[in-house]
This record gives C-alpha cells, sequence and structure tokens, in this order.
C-alpha cells in the first residue's frame, strides 16, 4: 500500500510541475505572447472583448493588474477544468475540442507502436542473451545503427522506398479522406493501412534500446544461481529461459520504462510530422507555426498527463511483476 | 570527441581495473567511424566551395562536378553536408559537455552529500525524466523570439532537458562506491569533501561518465537534427536538421532526390553508430560479463563420442608432478565395480580450457554406496565443486571433461553412462536420478516466482502424468518432510528467513524421490543453530528415503560427525578416502592430519589453516611447489 501512495503523490508532484513549468515559461520568455495572440484573433474577425483577453492574460502572463500568485491559482483553476481557451489557428474551436479529436490518433499509434517494438525487443534481445556466442551476436551491432537513426529520417526513407517506388502504402494522412469517420470497416481498415508506416517507424527505431538492455540483463541473469537451479532440475531449456532468466532480465527494462517512453514520444512528434498525421503532434506543430499559444500549451499538458499516466500504470503493473517492490516499499 | 579521448586517456593509478577499452574490432570500427566524420565536420568547409551559391540547376541528380548533386535551388549538396555536419557536432559537443557536468552535479554531488540534498537532488531528476523532453524544448522554443534563437540558446535549452537519465544512473553507481572501503578509509583520514570526490570517487566513475557522455552527445545531436528539422532549431544555423528540414520542405522526397536527404541522415546514423560502439567497450568495463565471448565450438555442445580414457598431459602430471601425494591403496582404484554403489566415478578429470588450461579435477574416482553419506571435504577451490557440477554436467565452457566415466546404477539394476547422455536423456536424468542443493541457498530461489510455482515445475516435467491436485498434494507433503508449513507454498523466496529456503531448497531436491543428492555446502550460508537443525532433519529423512548424500563441504569436523565414508580432495585429486572412523582416528594422508589439526577445539587458538587453492586457478596449473606444501612436508616429518 505504501508503494502505491509513493507512487501517487510522485506522479502528482510531477503533474504539478509540469503545470507550474506551463504557467512560467511564457512568462519568463521574452516577447508578448498576449498581444500577438490577439492580433491573430482579430485578423480572423474575431470580437476580442476584456474577458477573452484576461483569460488569455492568465495562461500566459501580460500586462495584469493581478498578483502572480492570484494569477497562479486562477490558472490552476482553469487548468483543472480543462478550460484551455480558444484556439486561433482553428477559430473558434476550443482547444479542447482540438485536442481530443487529434489524440486518439496518437495514442492509438503510439500505444500499439510501444506494444509492438516492446515485444519484438525484448524477446529478440532474450534469445541474443540466451543463445550467446551464435549468430545472434550480430543483431547487437545492427541495433546501434538502427538506435542512432533519426525517427524522421527513417520515416523519410520508408515513404521514398514503400510509398513512393513501390506504392504499397499511402504517403500522407491518417485515413482516405473520402471516407467518413466511424466505427465502420471501411474506414477503420484505410486507418491501419494509413498507419503501418508510421508505426513501422516506430517500431524499427525503438526495438534496438529494448533488445539491447534485455540481451545484457539476459547475460547477467544468466549467471545467477536460481538459473543454475533451473537447469539442475532438468527443466526444458525454453522454461529455463523464459521464466528463470527472462523473467528476471526483463524487470530493469520495465522499471526504465520512463525514460524510453520521453524518445518515443518525441519520436512520435517529428514521425507524424512527417507523415502529416493527424495526431497531436502534427497539431503541436501547427500550434508552433501559427503562435497559437493556448492550443501549445494545452498540448503539452495534455502530452504530459498522457506520459505521467503511462508512466503511473506501468509503476503499479511493476508491483504485480516483481513482488519485493511492495515489501520495501 | 576530443574531450571524450580525454575522459578515456587519463591516467587512473588509483583504481585496480581496467582504465582503456580493450582492442576489439567493435572498438576500431567505432573509433574509425568517429574520426572519419569528426575530420569531416572539421575539415570538410575548408574543401567545399560556398554551400550558399545559388545555380540555375536546381535538383540535379550526383554528377562531377556536384558530387552528392544540387538543391532545388541549385545548392551544392556536399558542401552543404560539410558544414551541416561541422554545425550537428558542435551543437552535440557542447550539449554533452553541460549534460553531463549537470548530471554529475545532481547525480554524484547529491548522493555523495547524501541526506536532503540527495532527496531534493533525485527527485529533481526523476521529475524531469518522467516530464517529456520534446514537447517541452518545442514549448520553450516557441516562446523564444526567431531572431532570439542562437545555437548557445538550443544547446542550455537542450542540457537542461536532457541530464536527468544519466544523473539516475551516476545517482545509483556513487551510491555504491561511496560505502566502499576505500572511500571510507579516505572520509575517515579527514580528507576534504571535494577532495574525497575529486580524487577518490570520480576515477572509479570515469568508465560511466564517459559512457553516459557519449550517450549524451548521440541524443543532444539526434534532438537537435528534430528540432531543426521541425523548424525549431537556432536562427541562421547550418545543421543537418535544417538541410533535412529544407529537403523536406523542397518536396526532395517527392520529387525523388534522394541525394538531398539521405546524405544527412547516413552521417548521424553513422556517427551514433560509432559512439554506440566505443559505448560498447566502455560498458565492458563497468560490466566485464558482457565481454565477447568466443563462438561455442559444436563439438563442446553435444558429447556424443566417448571421452578421451587419457590425456597426454595428464599422464605428464601423474608421473612427475604430484606423485606421491597420493596414497595409492587409500582411494578405491575405480576400476572394479563397488558392490551396492549407486553412482560410479572413473577416472574423471575436468579441465577449464583457458589461455593456460587449468586442471581442475584430475584423474578422480569415486564410488557412492547406496544409501550412505560420503563427504567430500577440501579447502575452497580445491576443485570439489567443479566435480560435483561435472557429475550433473552441469560444466559450462570453458571447463570440459577431457576424460573418465560416470555411472549411475539405477535402482531397476541398468546402469546409466551420464557421459553419454542426449540432451534430451539428461534433462530427463537431471533431479529424478540426481538432484542437487546449492551452495547459496539464498539465491538458488528465483526471487519472482512462488515457492509452489517453483516446486511445481519440477513436477510438470518430470510426471507429465501427474494432475494439478496430485502436483499440490506432493509438493505439500514435501515441505512437511522438512519442517515447513505447506500455507507457505503461496510465499515469494524473499518472504522466507535464509533456513526457511534452504528447507526448500531440500524438499524440492527430494521431491522426485531421488537415488543421490548432492549437497555443495548447503549449510555455509546460515547460523549455526540453524545448521545443526537442518543437517539433523537431512540425516533422519536419508534415514527414512534411503538416498544417498554426496555432501561436500570444507568442514572437516562436521563430516566426521554425520558422513559414513570420507573423501579428501586437494589440488583436483582425492588424496585419501576412507570411513570417518578411520579419519578421525588414523588419518594417513599429511594433508588430511593438517586439515585436522587446523580445526582447533573451541577453546583453542585458531590454527593455520591452510588455503593453498586461494587461486585455483594460478594454483592448479603450477606444480604445488608452494609454501604450504613445503609446511605439509615439513609438519609429516616432524610428526
Amino acid at each position: 500500500m505504501r508503494y502505491y501512495l509513493r507512487k501517487l503523490a510522485f506522479y502528482g508532484a510531477a503533474l504539478w510541475g509540469a503545470l507550474t513549468l506551463n504557467f512560467f515559461i511564457p512568462r519568463m520568455m521574452p516577447g508578448d505572447p498576449v498581444d500577438i495572440l490577439l492580433a491573430k484573433l482579430q485578423q480572423r474577425g474575431a470580437n476580442v472583448g476584456p474577458s477573452a483577453r484576461r483569460a488569455y492574460e492568465l495562461l500566459l502572463g501580460g500586462n495584469t493588474n493581478d498578483s502572480l500568485i492570484h494569477q497562479y491559482f486562477a490558472y490552476l483553476g482553469n487548468m483543472l477544468h480543462g478550460d484551455f481557451g480558444v484556439s486561433v489557428s482553428d477559430y473558434p474551436t476550443p482547444v479542447a475540442t482540438v485536442i481530443s479529436s487529434s489524440l486518439p490518433w496518437t495514442v492509438a499509434l503510439v500505444g500499439i507502436a510501444t506494444l509492438l517494438a516492446v515485444l519484438v525487443g525484448t524477446g529478440l534481445g532474450m534469445l541474443a542473451g540466451w543463445r550467446r556466442g551464435t549468430w545472434l551476436d550480430s543483431l547487437v551491432p545492427a541495433t546501434t545503427v538502427l538506435a542512432a537513426v533519426p525517427y524522421f529520417w527513417l520515416a523519410l526513407i520508408l515513404v521514398a522506398v514503400f510509398a513512393i517506388n513501390l506504392g504499397w502504402f499511402p504517403l500522407l494522412g491518417g485515413y482516405d479522406v473520402s471516407l467518413s469517420p466511424g466505427w465502420n470497416g471501411a474506414f477503420l481498415s484505410s486507418a491501419l493501412r494509413y498507419g503501418v508506416l508510421p508505426a513501422l517507424t516506430i517500431v524499427i527505431s525503438s526495438a534496438g534500446g529494448w533488445l539491447l538492455g534485455m540481451r545484457n540483463m539476459m547475460v547477467s541473469t544468466l549467471a545467477e544461481d536460481y538459473v543454475l537451479t533451473a537447469r539442475a532440475k532438468g527443466l526444458t531449456g525454453r522454461r529455463t529461459m523464459v521464466w528463470y532468466a527472462a523473467r528476471n532480465a526483463v524487470l530493469p527494462s520495465i522499471a526504465g520504462f520512463a525514460n524510453s517512453l520521453g524518445f518515443i514520444v518525441a519520436g512520435s512528434i517529428v514521425t507524424e510530422q512527417v507523415f502529416s498525421y493527424p495526431g497531436i503532434g502534427s497539431k503541436l506543430l501547427e500550434a508552433v507555426q501559427n503562435d497559437d499559444y493556448a492550443l501549445m500549451q494545452g498540448i503539452f499538458l495534455v502530452i504530459t498527463v498522457a506520459v505521467l499516466g503511462a508512466n503511473l500504470l506501468v509503476d503499479l503493473l511493476y508491483a504485480l511483476v516483481d513482488p519485493r517492490v511492495k515489501a520495501n516499499g | 570527441m576530443t574531450d571524450l579521448n580525454a575522459d578515456l586517456a587519463a591516467p587512473r593509478p588509483r583504481t585496480g581495473r581496467r582504465v582503456l577499452p580493450r582492442w576489439s574490432p567493435k572498438l576500431a570500427i567505432g573509433v574509425g567511424i568517429i574520426v572519419v566524420i569528426g575530420l569531416w565536420g572539421l575539415l570538410g568547409p575548408f574543401l567545399v566551395g560556398d554551400p550558399e551559391a545559388i545555380r540555375d540547376m536546381g535538383l540535379t541528380a550526383p554528377s562531377r562536378t556536384h558530387l552528392l548533386g544540387t538543391t532545388q535551388t541549385g545548392q551544392d549538396v556536399l558542401a552543404q553536408l560539410a558544414y551541416a555536419t561541422r554545425g550537428s557536432l558542435f551543437i552535440g559537443l557542447l550539449v554533452g559537455v553541460m549534460a553531463t557536468v549537470l548530471s554529475a552535479l545532481f547525480g554524484i554531488v547529491g548522493s555523495y552529500v547524501g541526506g536532503l540534498v540527495d532527496e531534493a537532488f533525485s527527485l529533481l531528476s526523476n521529475l524531469m525524466l518522467v516530464i517529456p523532453g520534446l514537447p517541452l524544448v518545442i514549448v520553450i522554443s516557441a516562446f523564444v523570439p526567431a531572431s532570439a534563437r542562437g545555437s548557445w540558446t538550443i544547446a542550455v535549452v537542450l542540457a537542461i532537458t536532457g541530464w536527468a537519465g544519466s544523473a539516475r544512473v551516476l545517482r545509483a553507481q556513487t551510491l555504491s562506491l561511496r560505502n566502499r572501503d576505500y572511500i571510507q578509509a579516505a572520509r575517515v583520514a579527514g580528507e576534504k569533501r571535494w577532495r574525497v570526490i575529486g580524487v577518490e570517487l570520480l576515477p572509479n566513475l570515469l568508465p560511466l561518465l564517459a559512457s553516459q557522455f557519449v550517450f549524451a552527445v548521440i541524443g543532444a545531436i539526434l534532438s537537435e537534427t528534430g528540432l531543426s528539422f521541425l523548424g525549431l532549431g537556432a536562427a541562421n544555423s547550418a545543421t543537418l536538421g535544417t538541410m533535412l528540414n529544407y529537403a523536406q520542405n523542397g518536396f526532395a522526397l517527392q520529387r525523388g532526390a534522394w541525394w538531398w536527404f539521405v546524405p544527412p541522415g547516413l552521417i548521424i546514423a553513422l556517427f551514433g553508430c560509432g559512439l554506440a560502439l566505443v559505448n560498447f567497450s566502455i560498458d565492458e568495463i563497468i560490466n566485464p560479463r558482457l565481454r565477447d565471448i568466443p563462438r561455442r565450438e559444436r563439438r563442446n555442445r553435444r558429447r556424443t563420442q566417448r571421452p578421451v580414457k587419457r590425456l597426454d598431459d595428464g599422464a605428464v602430471l601423474d608421473g612427475t608432478v604430484l606423485d606421491g601425494t597420493v596414497l595409492d591403496d587409500a582411494v578405491p582404484d575405480g576400476t572394479v565395480p563397488d558392490d551396492g554403489a549407486v553412482l560410479t566415478v572413473r577416472h574423471l578429470s575436468v579441465t577449464y580450457r583457458t589461455e593456460r588450461p587449468v586442471h581442475a579435477v584430475r584423474d578422480v574416482s569415486l564410488a557412492l554406496r547406496r544409501g550412505e553419506i560420503l563427504g567430500l571435504v577440501g579447502e575452497s577451490g580445491c576443485g570439489k565443486t567443479t566435480l560435483a557440477y561435472a557429475i550433473n554436467r552441469l560444466h559450462r565452457p570453458p571447463a570440459e571433461v577431457t576424460s573418465g566415466s560416470i555411472t549411475l546404477h539405477d535402482r531397476d539394476g541398468e546402469d546409466l553412462d551420464v557421459l553419454a547422455f542426449d540432451r534430451d536423456e539428461l534433462r530427463a536424468f537431471r533431479w529424478d536420478k540426481l538432484s542437487m542443493v546449492f551452495q547459496g541457498a539464498m539465491n538458488a530461489l528465483n526471487p519472482v516466482l512462488t515457492i509452489r510455482a517453483q516446486l511445481d515445475d519440477v513436477l510438470t516435467t518430470h510426471r507429465p502424468s501427474m494432475s494439478r491436485g496430485e502436483r499440490h498434494e506432493r509438493c505439500a507433503e514435501a515441505l512437511r518432510l522438512v519442517g515447513v508449513d505447506p500455507r507457505r507454498l503461496k510465499a515469494y523466496p524473499h518472504e522466507l528467513s535464509g533456513g526457511m529456503r534452504q528447507r526448500v531448497m531440500i524438499a524440492m531436491a527430494l521431491l522426485l524421490e531421488p537415488q543421490v543428492v548432492l549437497l555443495d555446502e548447503p549449510t555455509t550460508a546460515l547460523d549455526v543453530v540453524v545448521q545443526r537443525g537442518i543437517l539433523r532433519e537431512l540425516l533422519r529423512l536419508r534415514t527414512a528415503l534411503g538416498f544417498a548424500v554426496l555432501f561436500i563441504t570444507h568442514d572437516l569436523p562436521l563430516m566426521l560427525e554425520v558422513s559414513d565414508r570420507i573423501a579428501v580432495m586437494r589440488d583436483g585429486r582425492i588424496v585419501e578416502e576412507a570411513t570417518a572412523e578411520q579419519i578421525a582416528a588414523e588419518p594417513r594422508h599429511p594433508y588430511t592430519r593438517h586439515l585436522l589439526d587446523s580445526f582447533p577445539s573451541l577453546v583453542g587458538e585458531r590454527g593455520a589453516f591452510i588455503r593453498a587453492g586461494e587461486d585455483e586457478r594460478s594454483q592448479a596449473a603450477q606444480p604445488p611447489a608452494a609454501a604450504s606444501d613445503d609446511g605439509i612436508a615439513a609438519e609429516a616429518e616432524t610428526r
């Protein structure tokens, strides 16, 4: 129980830290984002009253008579209500709506691709560690090249080969625009086809890290006494490999998930840009290019919350796969 | 890059471990790639023309005048590549240095100082780790007006968002180092804190720091490339990322201008690969287990033909070096089958095929009778554990059985040739006929499986016909046998005490009612009271179940108490074998006498317990002309 409480407290603190960063960054930077934003709004024929101005000032700072503390709490209140303001680039859609329409695309893409990368990477890593001294050893240097390839460059190459030259997959987008989005077979299969290359990009570039980590831990774990016991017990090689060696070797990979998730999220933002994928990464860049600060901040927060949530989930699952953590608090 | 080399080359007088990576093909290729790309970034700009010059020949494929073709506006791609490589390397190094300094500050200093500072630093780095880096960098960059976005700004932002991961790694390592003896000694001696960190601690952390620095450089180059590709990089800078950005905006992809977007990515990939290869070599300093092992030779993996009876070098050793140490009439000849034996070992030799071969077990013959306890006594490094592993064929390369035979005389009268088993036969033999209890009971149980799962998988493997209920009943019964509450089946190993764990191991060893149980120092790690209890239990079970025990230990007095017969082992040989009474009353070999003398009575002063085999390898490989032997000889004469 103490373990869970500590984890919850930590992620609570992390969330608060992210919110605070989000509050101070625009206030610390040069320039006056509120004026830029309001000018853009007026260009689009929006009727900007004093209340809209005040809402943006709370979010981004600027000339306001309120004290910083007061602004801070009003800002926190707005955030907790999911009130991120109105998007400029998609005026007059509220930021929350823009986010909720693009978030599912990214969650599905990143979620599935990460799952595949973890399965492929740890699976191969397990074999490479178990069968050390065989041809599988050559996988290790190969992974370093893949790990060092920039995501988006790999995406460009994949597009050049599979979309432009071979024409197997579509070039851009998340689905066939002639179809209307919904839970029907035609749309889903189209989304699947459009998602193959972006997902492949993420899987190829992140599986190498999992492979290497798993392989090294396997090598260390194979020297443990309980693996020797398993061999002496006459268990099958498969059972020894999976339940004695790999089952223990995988723990540090799971514990280090937070580290990898950051890379995956970063990679997927850039990858979405290459494929013009209708996810949250593309929206973030669109917001940046249009000085849509409200949307930008909203997306940053949502990404942060999603990453924190995923990490919390993994930490909670970790307590299930390693019975020792609960005992140690 | 220069920093990296400086890190690796700095002398570290106080450390005992390797400082420079071992020279290997991996390292050579890595360094080669880094040097070539580094030189290209450094000197390339002087060799190529103006990268900005616009010509009237947009998007031409590689040719003699333009080796890598031209961009949309007719700029030379090769010239751009040279300047862009320089720009990316510069940012990478800058961020690498800054991030490493930050991580050292938060990771090393924090954990060394300890207390609240450590808590705060650790919380901070964990927070920075979970907040996604690139979105944060994008947001920060977006708020900085493009005109104010210089290389340094980007570098600082990347460093601030990129140090946390390595700070955590460094912290863990520092925490383990700061409790080592030499650090403690320096602190007790009153050395100043900065001196302890700088002179004692830092040199030992250097390999790790170097590897973290390499990671930081790769990470920084990748992040900067991504950022520039998105158009959020430093203003007016030329990096590989901006090149790719222009290529993307110039529709290089759609127009098939591969020469524009392939080279920049390739340079990054190769450079990252080179750094990673260097990192492998650094990792091998940090964790020697990861070193490359030579590809296993097939003949070692499957031993189908019978081993040769005797090796030439073994015979030489026999004749010249150790002759006279062994009392010929005191050890069984082994050629005549022993009536009532359950396990016969004949002329077994095990050699570690290292650069200088080590003969760990030499020409050992043993017979274990049904239901008896045979104590195998010797100091650490005498080869007794190697012998035990070889009997179960658990030895791994480079250890190899070079000669001899191992026979198990099965209950039904069949003789099983252990060395001739194929993989499946061996698996069926293990635990069913012969089980083992290992030295480190603490670590012999899998920490993440319940006791029940670890008992149960023995039954599912060896007794596939048993039903779930039968298996459960059998596991519970085995635990009851060794005095452990069957409710403990649900427990994980960490929830049990050391003595309890060893009892569970014994229950596991008896699960299939084997004919032989090998005990390898089963109680060494336990306190004396628990030890006694477990041994008494074992003796009782032996009487009740009738299995034979090969009990391996360095504790001769204990063996005198519990075993029927005792074999004394030294330098890979059995030097004397007799009943426990005979050994106690009239030991014949000088070494046995010496062993007996070195265990004083409880009140006496501690005897000079000889440890000739302190270093098994060098000792066993050399003629035993060491001082201890002279000592024995001298003592033997004075008696």
